[in-house]
């Protein structure tokens, strides 16, 4: 990470910062942030995170084997204070970091990627609503600190456990502003089916995170009936510049409250929308030639053929959030050119402020 | 370069092959791993635009070069 602005830091003598302002700088100096301010991990505060995990600071949180190293609890709560959380979000972040470590969530596939993934924080369940993760107004705009902290942990637990560093072992070309903070809850209240954890196997009662990479994030704007809707949903996961259009990887629809109360009317279950929906990222090899997509000429026929970009619409996560106005829903395409990364499984939150 | 880096370690000779922009990365994944000296043949970048033939011609170039560092083998 360049730092061309930071006075370097003293050698060979002690340096304990006194002020906030040196505290700050301190952080900065050792490359521990994200670009923005960090809070000072005092041992306070750590301690007091770590209680409310219910952790030790020896705890093992998750192991990633890739980048040999085994995520302690200290750690997570060390990089949780610094982005800002209050002590009762340390279960999410834990969970969230448990997500990176599961192996179909594929991390050096995600975070080394040259197309630079979002990682979204996906929270289902009560403790949404304790905590005030904000899944409604602004779902993905920021104004909530907890998603914008927990979020913020989660990037933070990246660059200084795992060592995904711009431009060494983080290769995105552009990167997106997610990068530096994702994370919303699902809107239970509002919603046309099962959430996504029950839909997975979970409880209604109990709370769970799911991790996303998406490469980007498109607002599909639409007053149509509910098909017309779905068939502007299926191109944008299939727009010809995606690159996830010839991988497959798995991409997540969010849908707000009028987009929502749309598909509620329509009497369609979940899994007949998810299959029209992949029926609707059909794109003709004509027009993948036409674009590089695929090499070579257009022939006879390649007009007729089609690729889709989904295969597995049971892949494809629906899930409800976002302000109840707005005829909207984000389309979050996947990330790379492998279906096998790019979702954690649903993680069970864990923790003494969990019941 | 870790699947090259993991085959070594499990006794099965490896010489990863790796485009010219991720030097780096290559290089910070074996210090990650503790093999800071590991060796590696670097080819120009992209590769994902390349059409098979290309890569074919690419293969024929550096078939050599991978073959020397495969008899020579990592550092110890």
């Amino acid at each position: 990470m360049s730092d061309t602005t930071t006075p370097p830091l003293p050698e060979g003598e002690a340096c304990v910062p006194v002020s906030v302002s040196e505290q700050v700088e301190f952080c900065y100096a050792r490359g521990w942030t994200d670009g923005l301010p960090v809070v000072p991990a005092t041992r306070l505060l750590v301690d007091d995170m770590l209680e409310a995990g219910g952790y030790r600071p020896a705890d093992v949180i998750a192991n990633m084997p890739s980048r040999k190293v085994a995520v302690t609890a200290e750690k997570v709560a060390i990089n949780a204070v610094m982005a800002g959380c209050r002590p009762e979000y340390m279960p999410v972040v834990a969970a969230a970091v448990k997500g990176l470590a599961a192996p179909a969530f594929g991390l050096h596939h995600v975070a080394s990627a040259l197309s630079g993934p979002t990682i979204i924080i996906v929270v289902n369940g009560p403790i949404a609503k304790r905590l005030g993760i904000n899944s409604t107004n602004n779902a993905f705009g920021g104004g909530e600190r907890a998603n914008a902290t927990i979020g913020r942990a989660l990037h933070l637990v990246l660059l200084n456990c795992l060592r995904y560093r711009p431009g060494i072992s983080d290769r995105a070309t552009f990167g997106t502003p997610g990068k530096m903070t994702c994370c919303l809850a699902e809107n239970e209240e509002d919603h046309p089916w099962e959430p996504w954890h029950v839909e997975r196997g979970c409880r209604a009662d109990e709370s769970t995170v799911t991790l996303v990479a998406a490469s980007t994030m498109i607002q599909v704007w639409n007053y149509g009936n509910h098909e017309q809707l779905l068939c502007a949903i299926g191109d944008a996961l299939s727009y010809l510049g995606s690159i996830a259009l010839l991988g497959r990887t798995p991409g997540a629809v969010v849908f707000a409250g009028e987009h929502a109360e749309l598909l509620r009317g329509s009497g369609w279950s979940k899994r007949r929308m998810r299959e029209f929906i992949a029926e609707q990222t059909a794109r003709s090899i004509a027009d993948l030639k036409r674009t590089g997509r695929l090499d070579g000429a257009i022939a006879p026929g390649d007009d007729a053929a089609r690729h889709y970009a989904i295969d597995t619409p049971e892949d494809l996560m629906l899930i409800c959030a976002g302000s109840p106005i707005g005829a909207l829903s984000m389309v979050l395409p996947g990330f790379g050119s492998s279906k096998t990364a790019g979702r954690s499984p649903v993680i069970r939150i864990e923790g003494p402020r969990t019941a | 370069m870790l699947d090259a880096v993991i085959l070594e370690k499990a006794g099965i000779p490896a010489i990863p092959v790796i485009t010219d922009a991720f030097g780096s990365t290559a290089r910070e994944m074996a210090d990650l791993w503790g093999v800071p000296g590991f060796r590696f043949v670097m080819m120009p970048h992209p590769l994902a635009s390349l059409s098979p033939d290309t890569i074919e011609h690419r293969a024929d170039e550096l078939v050599d070069k991978v073959l020397q560092l495969l008899q020579e083998g990592q550092p110890a």
